[in-house]
This record gives C-alpha cells, sequence and structure tokens, in this order.
C-alpha cells in the first residue's frame, strides 16, 4: 500500500490562467495516485531548510547570515539600489522563499549601510504583468514603499556596449547606482541555456530587451545562446553598478540555503555543480520512463509546470542528455522548433524527436502567455474545460494551440480516455509538489527500482563529463 | 500568416496620454490624438502590448466581430529570390523565425521582396512578432539588412533598436576565450550552416 499523494501548489489567480475556482479536481487527488519523495530516489540530495518545521522563517534567517557576510561598502546612504529579481524566483516552492529573500536583502541593505532608496525591479518572462500580480500577491510594493515595479522587455531600453558589439538592457533595470542580482540554483529551461552560465541568465533575459533576447534565441546557437548574459554582466556599465549577487540555494528536494556573494561568478560554478549533479540525476532518471501520460496541473505556462524540480519542457527532452554539449540540438529548444520544416519533418535528420515516452498529456491546469503549440503538435495533447481552452484561443502567443489539442469536460473523462489510448497506466503529474513526485504507483515503482542505477551512472560517468565540457574544476566534487 | 481575433478598447476615462501604448506597438496602430489613445482597427495585429504595457491600465483586449487574416502568399515572388535572400541573412526559408504566430523566413523574405521595408511594414503583411513580439526581432532586422535596407528605429519609439551579433560575427579572440567555459560558438555555427547548406543543395524533405 503506497502513501497517498501530497498536496499539490494551489492554483492561483492571475490573467494568464483560469479562475481558480474552475480547476475541479487535481491529478494528484485521483485513484491510484502517490508521492515518491526525492530523497527516497536519491539519498545523497541534501537535507532542506524549506519546505521544513519552521516554514519561511527559517529563509529569513539563513538570508540574513549570509547577507550580513557580504561586502556592501560601496553602497553609501545617499546612493540608489535596484533589487533585481526575475518571475523565475515567484514560481519556486509556492514563491514565498524568493519573496522572503528579496524583503530581506533591503532590510539588511538599510541596516548595513543606511541606504534608504532601495527599489524592486522584477523582470518578466513573456507574461508582461506577470511580476506585477507577484509584487502584490507578496506583499512586496507595500514593502518596498511603493517602488516595486515590474519591467518588461518591451519597455524603454539602454545601449549596453560588450565584447560582441552593442546589446539592449532595460532602463529601469539599471537606473540606480547600485544593482543587487536576486536570483536562485534552480535549473529550470537546461533546453535553453545547457547549464553553462545559467547564474547570468536574468542579464541576458528579464533584465533585457527584446533585441538581446533575440540575440540569445535566433543569432547565437543553441549552445552559445547565454553568452549574451556573460557579455553584458562582463561589459564595464554592469560591472560598475554590480554590487553582489544573493541566491536560494535550491535543490530539486527543496531550499537548501542562501548564498550571497560578490563575486557572481563563484556562484556561477557552484550553481552548475547543483544543476548538473542534483537536477541531472532527476532528468536522467525521467529518462528512463519508456512511456506514460504526463498531466499539467501548475501555475505556469506549459513548458514550466514542475515535478520534482524539472519542467515539462525538459520532460519532453528527456531522451537525450540535455546536458551533453556535444549534441547540439535538444527534443525541444527554438532553435530546434525553428527547424521543423513545412512538412512537419526536421530540417536535419539529427534532430531527435519530442520524448517518445510521453504518450498523451493531460492538460489540466496551465497558463497562458508562452508559445505552447510545438507541444500539442507534437504530442497528443487533452485540455480539461471549455473556458480553458478559450483563455488559449484569446492569446496572441498561442492562437493555434488549440488547433492541435482535443477539448475535454473533466480531468477524469480525460484520465480513463488517456489510459485506454496510451495503454499504460504511468502518470506524472506536474503539479509542483514540494519535495516529492505526484505519481501513479506503477510509475512510483518503476522510478524507484531505475534510481539507484541512474545514481551511480550520474556519479561516475556523466557528472565527470557535464562538468569538464563547462570548464569547471572536477575536483570540487571531492570537496 | 496570422488570424486577427483581438481588438484593443481604450477606456478614455483611464487614459492619460502618456504615450506608452504608442512606444511598444510593433505596427505603429495605436496613437494619442487630443489626448487620448486611438486605436486604428485595420492596422492592428492583436498582439496586446498595448493593454500589457499601459500604466493606467486603461485598455483591454476585445474579440473582434469579424476576424481576418494576414499574411504573404510566398508563391507571388520568385522562390529562387526567397532563397537568396534568406541565405544572405543565415536563415533557412523554411525556418520558423516567430514561434508565436508560426511565421517562416521564406514569407518575411516575400514581403521584403514585395515592398517591404522597415519590421513594422513586415509585421503588418505577415503578423510575425504580433504574438510574444519578443524574439523574432532579429531574423526580420537580419533580413531587411541582407536585402540592402538602412534599419532606423522608429523615432522615440521603444519597438525596436539596432541588430546584434550572429554566429557569423564573433570574433576568433572571443571564440577561443570562452570555447572552454561551455560555449560552442563554432560547432553550432556549422550546425546552422549545415541546415542553410541543405536548402541550398536543394536537399529538404
Amino acid at each position: 500500500m503506497m502513501r497517498h499523494a501530497i498536496t499539490p501548489i494551489s492554483p492561483k489567480v492571475s490573467q494568464y490562467g483560469v479562475d481558480p475556482s474552475l480547476v475541479k479536481t487535481r491529478a494528484a487527488d485521483l485513484p491510484g495516485m502517490t508521492s515518491v519523495y526525492l530523497k527516497e530516489l536519491f539519498p545523497d540530495l541534501p537535507d532542506v531548510i524549506f519546505p521544513g518545521e519552521n516554514g519561511i522563517e527559517k529563509v529569513k534567517e539563513a538570508a540574513y547570515k549570509a547577507l550580513m557576510k557580504v561586502n556592501m561598502s560601496m553602497i553609501k546612504p545617499e546612493h540608489s539600489v535596484n533589487i533585481l529579481a526575475s518571475h523565475h524566483g515567484f514560481t519556486l516552492l509556492g514563491g514565498w522563499p524568493y519573496a522572503e529573500l528579496l524583503k530581506t536583502i533591503k532590510d539588511v541593505i538599510e541596516k548595513r549601510t543606511g541606504c534608504r532608496d532601495i527599489r524592486l525591479r522584477a523582470g518578466v518572462g513573456m507574461r508582461f504583468r506577470e511580476t506585477e500580480e507577484y509584487i502584490k500577491r507578496y506583499g512586496l510594493d507595500k514593502y518596498f514603499n511603493g517602488k516595486a515595479v515590474g519591467v518588461a522587455p518591451v519597455d524603454e531600453g539602454i545601449p549596453i556596449k560588450t565584447e560582441i558589439g552593442t546589446l539592449y538592457g532595460l532602463k529601469r533595470v539599471y537606473d540606480a547606482d547600485w544593482i543587487v542580482h536576486t536570483h536562485h540554483s534552480d535549473v529550470r529551461e537546461v533546453h535553453f541555456h545547457r547549464q553553462v552560465d545559467k547564474a547570468l541568465k536574468p542579464f541576458g533575459m528579464s533584465y533585457a530587451r527584446i533585441e538581446t533576447r533575440s540575440t540569445y534565441h535566433q543569432n547565437l546557437g543553441p549552445r552559445g545562446a547565454n553568452f549574451v548574459a556573460r557579455a553584458l554582466f562582463d561589459s564595464d556599465f554592469v560591472q560598475k553598478k554590480f554590487a553582489f549577487a544573493a541566491f536560494l540555494d535550491v535543490a530539486p528536494n527543496g531550499i537548501v540555503g542562501v548564498d550571497v556573494d560578490n563575486d557572481l561568478y563563484r556562484l556561477n560554478d557552484k550553481v552548475t555543480l547543483i544543476g548538473c549533479k542534483q537536477y541531472g540525476k532527476i532528468m536522467t532518471l525521467f529518462g528512463e520512463i519508456d512511456k506514460c501520460i504526463a498531466v499539467l496541473d501548475f501555475p505556469c505556462p506549459v513548458p514550466y509546470v514542475f515535478s520534482g524540480g524539472v519542467i515539462y519542457a525538459n520532460f519532453a527532452g528527456a531522451n537525450t542528455d540535455l546536458y551533453d554539449l556535444n549534441k547540439p540540438m535538444p527534443p525541444y529548444t527554438w532553435y530546434t522548433e525553428a527547424f521543423y520544416g513545412k512538412n512537419g519533418k526536421p530540417l536535419l535528420d539529427s534532430i531527435p524527436p519530442i520524448n517518445p515516452a510521453i504518450k498523451m498529456c493531460i492538460h489540466n491546469y496551465a497558463w497562458t502567455g508562452y508559445p505552447s503549440a510545438f507541444f500539442a503538435q507534437h504530442i497528443p495533447t487533452l485540455v480539461v474545460g471549455n473556458e480553458q481552452a478559450e483563455l488559449f484561443n484569446r492569446d496572441p502567443l498561442n492562437l493555434n494551440y488549440m488547433n492541435y489539442a482535443a477539448l475535454v469536460k473533466d480531468l477524469e473523462t480525460a484520465m480513463n480516455f488517456a489510459y485506454t489510448a496510451a495503454e499504460t497506466k504511468n502518470v506524472i503529474v506536474f503539479d509542483g509538489a514540494m519535495g516529492a513526485l505526484n505519481v501513479s504507483e506503477p510509475l512510483a515503482k518503476l522510478l524507484l527500482e531505475k534510481a539507484p542505477g541512474v545514481s551511480r551512472r550520474v556519479d561516475k560517468e556523466l557528472l565527470p563529463k557535464w562538468l569538464r565540457q563547462r570548464g569547471v574544476d572536477v575536483s570540487v566534487l571531492k570537496k | 500568416m496570422k488570424k486577427v481575433t483581438l481588438l484593443p478598447r481604450v477606456n478614455n476615462d483611464r487614459c492619460k496620454a502618456c504615450h506608452t501604448c504608442e512606444k511598444v506597438c510593433p505596427v505603429l496602430a495605436i496613437k494619442v490624438k487630443q489626448r487620448k489613445a486611438v486605436v486604428d482597427a485595420d492596422r492592428c495585429r492583436g498582439c496586446a502590448n498595448c493593454e500589457q504595457r499601459c500604466p493606467f491600465n486603461a485598455i483591454t483586449m476585445t474579440k473582434r466581430d469579424k476576424a481576418f487574416e494576414v499574411g504573404v502568399d510566398v508563391k507571388s515572388v520568385d522562390y529562387k529570390d526567397i532563397i537568396d535572400l534568406c541565405v544572405k541573412a543565415h536563415l533557412h526559408p523554411e525556418q520558423t523565425i516567430c514561434y508565436c504566430v508560426g511565421v517562416r523566413a521564406e514569407e518575411v523574405a516575400a514581403a521584403i521582396l514585395k515592398g517591404a521595408k522597415t519590421p513594422e511594414e513586415i509585421s503588418l503583411e505577415t503578423g510575425i512578432r504580433t504574438g510574444c513580439t519578443i524574439e523574432c526581432i532579429q531574423p526580420i532586422l537580419r533580413l531587411l539588412d541582407a536585402a540592402g535596407y538602412k534599419l532606423e528605429p522608429v523615432e522615440g519609439g521603444w519597438q525596436w533598436y539596432g541588430k546584434t551579433a550572429t554566429a557569423w560575427d564573433l570574433s576568433k579572440e572571443v571564440k577561443e576565450k570562452y570555447s572552454s567555459r561551455g560555449f560552442y560558438f563554432e560547432e553550432d555555427r556549422k550546425v546552422l550552416d549545415k541546415i542553410i547548406d541543405g536548402c541550398k543543395k536543394g536537399e529538404d524533405k
């Protein structure tokens, strides 16, 4: 007898998703669903401070301790400071840990420097009001005395001279004497950044203008893309403003701690190690699933719903090793999507297919605001509820999504159809359950059986290769 | 090709004539006149940038009574000219360059060959850059540049600022300096060239 599935992250009120009251059934509540704790799969995962008994207080305490040690002497009382945030952070473990880190940074800067002009600038992906929603939800507007704003890539820009020519940042991101880069070690989009300079990514993305983001996704190639982030961060303009970086140390099973450093590249090496070692094991394990039904059930756009710290977009590429830089094209990334010809086939034979193990996708609850038609084109997809389908039909980024997906009235009907059509009882739910995977019992058994072998293979064979490819000293593994 | 289904509606009581909507519209379809934003329904391609960036929440997107389609027929120009222009811009003609609307490089090339001279004219005719309005600006600028057009941003606007580096522009020094840190610049360029070579040699499926 396996345990009941743990409670997933709740639906959120947002202009990008249906009203939470319309999410009638969560997949975790269906018969036959259970939870596998990530520590059961990989006992070497670190202990976490959140989720935990003392809740968010532990995060606050860790942030405070780390912030008291970093050099802030460059910030004078008469200066201004922009604390920079990105939408991703608010999608982690309910969003409260990231919000608490932002608040604590403000408090400690005030306390240690006497500076009072401290603002929050929160960047976005493609949902231009997403961080405005978070600022209100987590009370950041009041906490920052009205000096908290969301910034979007179409807002006024500024040219920044870099090693590869002029790139463009957002004016409001840099309109202070100092900037504090607030981020995390969660891997999220391995298909895009390939775990290369992941700690720097927002400089080329949520802090950047459309020209820069398009350079990333259209001009440089699938393994060179994130260089725009390094080019911007290393520019004289950004270096003169950079004070320090504060990171949530996130593992697939929760928040491990808080790291604060004046040297972003030192943090970057740690983030690379965490991304490869801890998340690499879950991703490699996902590659062992031979067939399954994937259920999307989380307040994020289709590719960004989470399970065990891994997003659906990466599960769609789990049939390959996304960390292996010798493989240029993941099954899903925008460079891959670009290179499907008019006949629906890849323009290059070496482009791998979307993970064939995903026999069907049930879209129970996921947001608009990210071009997602590619997923429905390549994976049989059932969307639950007319309201959700209509929301996609009105989304300028997804006018074609429902051309490829079928509409089903409720989750139970969708699952019954999927069990028959997909001929499998393996179900994985992308619902952000903290510290665990919500899956069906047969899939739980499969994962528990495969995990020890995966762990050994990652430690002995894959991890040393991944780190070598990224220029990270492999001796860090011994420390 | 895009089906245009949405149209912004301005709440005049809320509009403060701040001009933000004008500055973010990729097709120049909204203008402040007599201190209120006014939408040109024929030009609007329904991207919702005005609604998403209005600081006063004065704009809502509504469903049009009559949807319409925009697009450029690639058969209306010599396909060899499309290939030549795309290859010059280091793009495969069948390459999708707008992930939201699904516009391919060939359609943008056709629009340029038929007389479109700016990103705004291209968006108006093909519907490209009217989804997320972010990711496809560089291929558009690359194609216009390859066609010999001088790239001049909209005066006072935030629509776009300029063309940036590509995999084909990176210096040897940059490539060598960062190759040991996981940036596979040269290898990526070869992959991209191989895809484009396919269309030059007629190897496409």
